[in-house]
């Protein structure tokens, strides 16, 4: 077996997964067949629903692949071949030349500036923006390396030019580089190839071949900053500013003929983002959205779909789309379509038509099936080998991850990430930290004291010419060495080449320097290599400061040299008196306690126990209820597979019976949590109502949903037995046989009971449609005259195999469309037997339609288990408004809370199915065990500390801390006549992560944060006030 | 500058006989040691210096309880003020580990003693009915409670019933400054920023001459005292040119010359005990000592009839304790005890407590946040407290 994994895709779910297997103990070999990670998501202007910026986020997630050690970072390259099976692969990989040699390569970018402007369209701008033969897909690409298109070189191509190789002072230009074979043995493979948007085939309906009309990954770069237009929204025809735009959903998929029959699930989201991000561009604009269903299924999603409607005036039709033509004259669209509220046909003209169109397994796909040997599904996407296990390939060791192997958005994207990193910890459990490196230091550290003169040295880079041929790097170095205490000064072309490093710690050394600066490029990428450097000439690297001269100085003042220098000067003077008050700082080791607790022993519970546990972790579960397997003990079948619910059940329970590692507390409950990350005692009462105390070291909450029961809405209550809910349907059909459907001969099924509301509930449960769509057949199977008719809004058909299973299922029933407008409204007609009359506004036929039936069903939304704001209150984590608990980031840490070691799975977080409760389970299980595998965390040095003199306790900083690291403790001070409680700040520094917002809070002046105390900034800001 | 400012401290202490009066009432010795006594000791002895090193006179509440208390008057509080000017100016001193609230506050009134920079104040919390002009005889200076608003809750309140009480009372509209500035108390007491102070008042002289006032009402205590006597140092003649009334002296006067009356529109059965926190301004740090204490006690004597029963604490009027903090000074758990004594004082004297000083109306209801015990006491202002009690009485004859 090989403690090493091939990951196939730098997408978020590359990534993510990466980051995660390394940290589980696993060296990754991260292979992209593009010049840079990020995948899709960096192309992303921004992510719904929250509006972040999607590189701000995806970035530093980037820059940790690119620092990890452990992740060998393979992009341009490609896989060839792969041999050998589960635990000892052998992979043939590819690697393309770059012409340039990456080793060298500093980014400067020189050699793009000077290539020829030769230009092709940009694949990164979705070819809406042009690039030249010398290249970078896009400024913050990862790894930030440059690389010459063969096809457009003209030294290639005819041995002319090669001003490249002249203007690269860091000689990285290599024209004799040949493609290479690299062969790597790894134990398991993780494929994360994602997706392609295709819209070139959607000419004849959808008009995809005139100029305005681009596709949405399009678009997201004519909003994008960084985009073609620099963030003006113009239209590519004439590059004016559109003013009607029509966003088209479902352009060429949930449709048989045109070869994509499932639908996407992110389009109805991204196109809310895209059309209030228009609005937020320009008042101006009017966006429309030519829709089908609204599916808005995640958290928060169906209420952004509103707010789109509400606040930003998006105007939505439902409607059927006929042709899209141009107007060849203005170049505007004429979109031919049918009302379906009103069944008319009407002409829309459009400046600029926005299709939302099918996202489809990326190109190559099917090869590197063949490459692997694994199964594609009849969409072609990767095949699970479980359908409850979709991060299964068909073959042993392969697992697969994100939209490779069905649709889904960002957050499901991550926590399948995380999860199928938790597996791959489980099966390679007994060679983990083989093939880990951990870094051991040489040279003690010497022993700096605050009296100590400081002796600074500085090092000031040219980078190429990107800070050279703006500031006079010479001057500057003269400056720099006449100010108090710098003892040596010296600039260089890049600092951070190697040589660079030798030369930093050969100047520590020799001039016994206990200071050390470099002014360069940007912290975000190289401070820790400066820093590394430092601690291996024996400098604790909280003694090195560094000084952005690029970003913010060169590049941002490149049409003033003289005012670039003086900046310079300023900049590396304030850092100067900052060095000056530096203090060496400690990091301290914590011990992590290597068990796990998990709350809630559903499937999700169970899950994520049995994912720990088979990583050889201790685990608890505590179950409130008497049994294991919460909500799954009252269903019958599930879909879309047809398993038989308490099969399926008893076979995790058994697995969870028989496992050594696991723990079980029935009717368990949880007294007290005391503690934080690592060493948690937690006081359990057992059956018995005995209590006693864990040792615990990462906490999982699981503690799932329930069914909402709509109390005297509908005629249900508990008199009628002919009203009931889908859950009490699946009981009944569970334990009755066919009789109890005897004098029954029409069934009404309403769904979206009090959900998808104004008010109350608002959100769409996701699931029970799906659910519902299931129980119609059976029904149909028991009993086939039976008449069923189903009341919707939307469906919710979103995931793979999801929409065809609802086609087959719509001969089995009647489906009628009604709108939150008017309700259907229902009264009992006759007492025994039970029969209901029920009269709705088909918004289908605008019109009432009256009819009767037998039974009801009423689908209503899960909402959260009870009793969740002690246990929030216990754990000191937040709920959401809808009383969910709430994640540290809904799109990239969907299964973290804020508080380190603790993390969240299935409904507890959002109504979800089964598949993605159990792939969350086992994302919340790797990223749990993250913990557990390092045995211990060492904490930053830059933490918050208190002064507990001027501390008032007034518990302002506890209240504000995003991360619980703050407790206000108690003591009682006599004083002459009086005695007080008196209260203080407390910060835990193994949970504080030195964001300074306590400090900026705290009204005395009582916290500061090491590393950037109040002395320190003021230094900064009288040194730019008052020197010069 | 010489006005407000002696550089020889030694010369005002020479009739101290070292009774030792001053330690054993000092309110700060309660919680801390505190000797006043041995300070003024060793100044007369030549050790100025020394103390002025130690920084301890930064802990100093200037609460006057050691003037009131001393036999030859020696007034402790202003040499402690002069001292801190030196302080700053000799030893070098800051007294930025002694400010609270990271001396925004104070960082405030600075920048407005700048020449060129006039704040442009938020008008909205004036009532729609309240009649306000930027000239005029009668001028509300409001003070620093709406800079107050972003972290302490409802000050506005204070600056809405006060100017709801003097413009149902007036018939000319009321001077409110839309510029208006710091009076600079809490520079000149808690900084030692004496030369601030002065740009600050002829700022101010300078607006009230402009404006063309003749009367300043505030409510505020240390706005009163800053003007009345402070200023009257500086400027020859402020107090033959302004009459500076407090709130509670224009109540009082109007009551007694009949222009309103005390009425409760919503009397009930039970009465409701009350009792009230003299600010250390309004009750040591006048001249005529005395004078304001006892015109609220006949006030709420009077309140008597209108269900209302007055109880007196522990200690009152000249022996009031302190809220705890003076001049945005030094907030600590010692502090937090100065003010945890006074509330258990206001505890047993009744379910409200009246004060008119906005300041320690915020330290003391700042504390009910840490202690349940004393958090049902309602803290209210003066002029919150009598808003609905005051009835105008309309001359007779006009149509009555």
């Amino acid at each position: 077996m090989e403690g090493s994994v091939l990951v196939i895709g730098g997408g978020i779910a590359g990534i993510q997964t990466s980051l995660d297997l390394t940290e589980l103990g696993f060296k990754v070999y991260l292979v992209e067949r593009t010049p840079s990670i990020g995948g899709r998501m960096a192309q992303l202007d921004k992510t719904f629903p929250t509006n972040d910026c999607s590189l701000c986020i995806l970035a530093p997630k980037m820059v940790e692949v690119f620092r990890n050690p452990n992740i060998e970072l393979m992009t341009y390259h490609e896989v060839k071949k792969v041999s050998g099976e589960s635990g000892n692969f052998s992979a043939i990989i590819l690697k393309k030349p770059r012409y340039v040699d990456e080793t060298k390569c500093k980014g400067c970018g020189d050699c793009a500036t000077k290539c020829p402007k030769i230009e092709v369209p940009n694949l990164f701008d979705m070819k809406l923006g042009k690039r030249k033969s010398a290249y970078i897909p896009f400024p913050q690409a990862v790894p930030p390396v440059y690389l010459i298109d063969p096809e457009l070189c003209l030294k290639i191509n005819k041995g002319v030019c090669g001003v490249c190789a002249k203007v690269c002072q860091a000689e990285a230009i290599d024209f004799e580089q040949k493609p290479k074979e690299i062969e790597l043995k790894v134990g398991a493979i993780v494929v994360a190839t994602g997706f392609d948007m295709p819209a070139e085939k959607l000419t004849s309906r959808w008009g995809y071949q005139y100029d305005n009309v681009v596709s949405a990954l399009e678009y997201e770069r004519i909003l994008c900053a960084s985009g073609p237009f620099g963030g003006h929204v113009l239209r590519p025809s004439d590059q004016k500013e559109p003013e009607k735009i029509a966003f088209i959903q479902c352009a060429g998929s949930r449709d048989l003929h045109e070869g994509i029959p499932y639908c996407s699930s992110v389009c109805c989201m991204y196109t809310a983002k895209e059309a209030i991000i228009t609005k937020e561009h320009s008042d101006r604009s009017q966006c429309f959205v030519f829709r089908h269903d609204i599916r808005a299924y995640g958290k928060n999603f169906y209420e952004f779909t509103q707010r789109a409607q509400k606040e930003y005036g998006v105007k939505y039709f439902q409607t059927k789309i006929s042709k899209i033509k141009e107007d060849s004259e203005t170049n505007d669209l004429i979109i031919h379509y049918e009302n379906l509220k009103t069944g008319e046909f009407n002409d829309f003209q459009a400046n600029l038509v926005v299709l939302a169109t099918p996202l489809v397994p990326s190109n190559g796909t099917k090869i590197l099936s063949n490459v692997l040997g694994i199964e594609l599904d009849e969409y072609e996407f990767f095949r699970e080998k479980d359908y409850f296990n979709k991060s299964k390939s068909t073959k042993d060791g392969i697992y697969l991850c994100g939209f490779c192997q069905g649709p889904m958005d960002i957050p499901e994207t991550v926590a399948d990430a995380s999860g199928v990193a938790g597996q791959v910890a489980a099966f390679l459990n007994s060679v983990k930290f083989e093939h880990i490196k951990e870094k051991q230091l040489e040279v003690p550290e010497l022993d700096i004291k605050d009296t100590d003169e400081p002796r600074i040295g500085v090092l000031i880079c040219h980078c190429g010419i990107n800070i050279g041929k703006y500031v006079h790097v010479p001057l500057l170095a003269e400056y720099v060495r006449t100010l108090p205490n710098v003892v040596h000064c010296e600039d260089n072309l890049y600092s951070c080449s190697s040589d660079s490093q030798a030369r930093i710690k050969e100047l520590i050394t020799n001039h016994n320097l206990n200071r050390f600066i470099v002014a360069s490029c940007t912290p975000r990428t190289h401070e820790a290599l400066f820093q590394e450097t430092c601690q291996e000439a024996g400098l604790n690297k909280y003694l090195f400061e560094m000084v952005n001269i690029r970003d913010q100085c060169s590049w941002v003042h490149m049409d003033d040299a003289e005012a670039a220098t003086q900046k310079a000067k300023d900049l590396i003077r304030m850092a100067i008196a900052k060095s000056r008050l530096l203090k060496p700082l400690r990091e301290e080791l914590l011990k992590i306690t290597p068990t796990a607790l998990i709350i809630g022993g559903g499937i999700a519970g169970m899950s994520a126990a049995l994912n720990i546990a088979n990583q050889g972790f201790k685990t608890f579960i505590v179950e409130k209820e008497s049994i294991l397997g919460g909500n799954l003990n009252y269903l019958n079948v599930l879909y879309p597979i047809e398993q038989n619910a308490s099969d399926f059940l008893n076979q995790t329970i058994d697995l969870v019976e028989k496992n050594e590692n696991i723990q079980v507390f029935l009717k368990g409950k949880i007294n007290n949590i005391k503690g934080y990350v690592g060493n948690y005692v937690i006081t359990i009462a057992d059956s018995n109502s005995k209590t006693q105390d864990l040792s615990i070291g990462t906490i999982i909450v699981a503690t799932g949903g329930k069914e909402y029961k709509p109390k005297d809405l509908f005629q249900y209550n508990n008199q009628n037995k002919n009203v009931i809910t889908q859950l009490e349907l699946e009981q009944i059909l569970k334990e009755k046989g066919k009789s109890w459907l005897t004098n029954i001969n029409r069934i009404t099924t309403v769904l979206c009971v009090n959900a998808r509301q104004l008010e109350g509930i608002t959100y769409c449960s996701n699931i029970c449609c799906g659910n519902s769509i299931k129980n119609i057949s059976l029904l149909k199977k028991l009993k086939p005259e039976l008449e069923i008719v189903v009341l919707y809004r939307d469906l919710q058909m979103a995931k793979k195999k999801y929409e065809e299973y609802y086609r087959e299922r719509r001969k089995d029933a009647i489906f009628l469309r009604y709108d939150l407008d008017n309700l259907p409204i229902i009264k009992q007609i006759n007492k025994n037997p039970e029969r209901y009359n029920i009269k709705f506004y088909d918004t289908n036929l605008q019109d009432f339609l009256e009819f009767e039936t037998d039974l009801i069903i009423l689908s209503t939304p899960i909402i959260p288990a009870d009793n969740l704001e002690e246990l929030a209150k216990m754990l000191k984590v937040p709920l959401d408004r809808n009383g969910f608990f709430l994640e540290a980031h809904v799109k990239l840490r969907p299964l973290d809370f804020a508080t380190d070691g603790i993390f969240l799975c299935g409904c507890t977080q959002w109504p979800k199915n089964i598949q993605d409760s159990i792939s969350q389970a086992n994302g919340a299980a790797a990223r749990a065990s993250r913990f557990l595998s390092a045995k211990e965390i060492t904490t930053s040095g830059i933490v918050a500390e208190v002064d507990p003199i001027s501390c008032i306790g007034c518990g302002k900083c506890e209240s504000i801390c995003p991360y619980n690291a703050i407790d206000i403790l108690e003591s009682v001070k006599d004083f002459e006549d009086i005695s007080l409680n008196v209260k203080k700040s407390f910060i835990n520094s193994a949970l504080c992560k030195g964001c300074g917002t306590c400090a900026a809070t705290c009204p005395n002046g009582a916290i500061s944060i090491k590393q950037y105390d109040f002395n320190q900034i003021t230094a900064m800001i009288e040194s730019y006030l008052l020197e010069t | 500058m010489e006005k407000i400012y002696d550089p020889e401290l030694r010369n005002l202490l020479k009739k101290c006989y070292q009774c030792g009066r001053c330690s054993g009432v000092c309110q700060l010795s309660k919680v801390q040691k505190y000797t006043p006594s041995k300070i003024i000791q060793l100044i007369l002895e030549g050790f100025e210096s020394k103390v002025l090193e130690s920084g301890e006179l930064w802990d100093c509440l200037t609460c006057n309880q050691c003037l009131k208390d001393c036999p030859v008057k020696i007034n402790f509080a202003d040499i402690v003020r002069m001292a801190r000017y030196k302080m700053r100016h000799e030893s070098n001193q800051s007294s930025d580990e002694f400010v609270a609230h990271k001396g925004i506050y104070t960082t405030i009134s600075e920048i407005m003693s700048r020449p060129y920079i006039n704040p442009d104040r938020n008008m909205d919390w004036i009532p729609k009915n309240c009649k306000v002009s930027d000239k005029g005889e009668m001028l509300y200076y409001v003070g620093c409670l709406p800079f107050f608003n972003y972290e302490f809750e409802n000050l506005d309140s204070i600056a809405i019933s006060t100017l709801k009480l003097i413009c149902q009372i007036e018939k000319k509209p009321i001077v409110v400054f839309n510029e208006e500035i710091c009076c600079g108390h809490d520079i000149y007491w808690g900084q030692g920023k004496l030369k601030t102070f002065i740009k600050l008042a002829r700022k101010n002289l300078e607006k009230f001459k402009k404006a063309g006032v003749r009367t300043i009402v505030t409510a505020c205590a240390e706005c009163y005292r800053t003007f009345k006597v402070d200023y009257a140092k500086i400027f020859d003649e402020f107090n033959e040119n302004f009459e500076v009334k407090h709130i509670i002296e224009y109540i009082y006067e109007n009551w007694k010359s009949q222009k309103i009356e005390f009425k409760n529109p919503n009397k009930s059965g039970e009465e409701i005990h009350f009792t009230y926190h003299d600010p250390c301004r309004l009750s040591r740090f006048l001249p005529e000592n005395g004078n304001i204490t006892n015109k609220v006690r006949e006030i709420f004597r009077e309140f008597k009839y209108l269900g209302y029963q007055f109880n007196e604490m522990a200690h009152n009027k000249e022996n009031s304790l302190c809220c705890g903090v003076n001049s945005w000074m030094n907030c600590n758990e010692k502090s937090k005890a100065l003010r945890y004594k006074r509330m258990q004082e206001a505890k047993l004297a009744g379910s409200k407590l009246i004060t008119s000083c906005p300041k320690c109306n915020i330290h003391l209801t700042c504390l009910q946040n840490d202690f349940e015990d004393i958090a049902s006491i309602e803290i209210l202002d003066f002029s919150e407290f009598i808003l609905n009690h005051v009835k105008v009485i309309h001359p007779k004859g006009k149509g009555d």
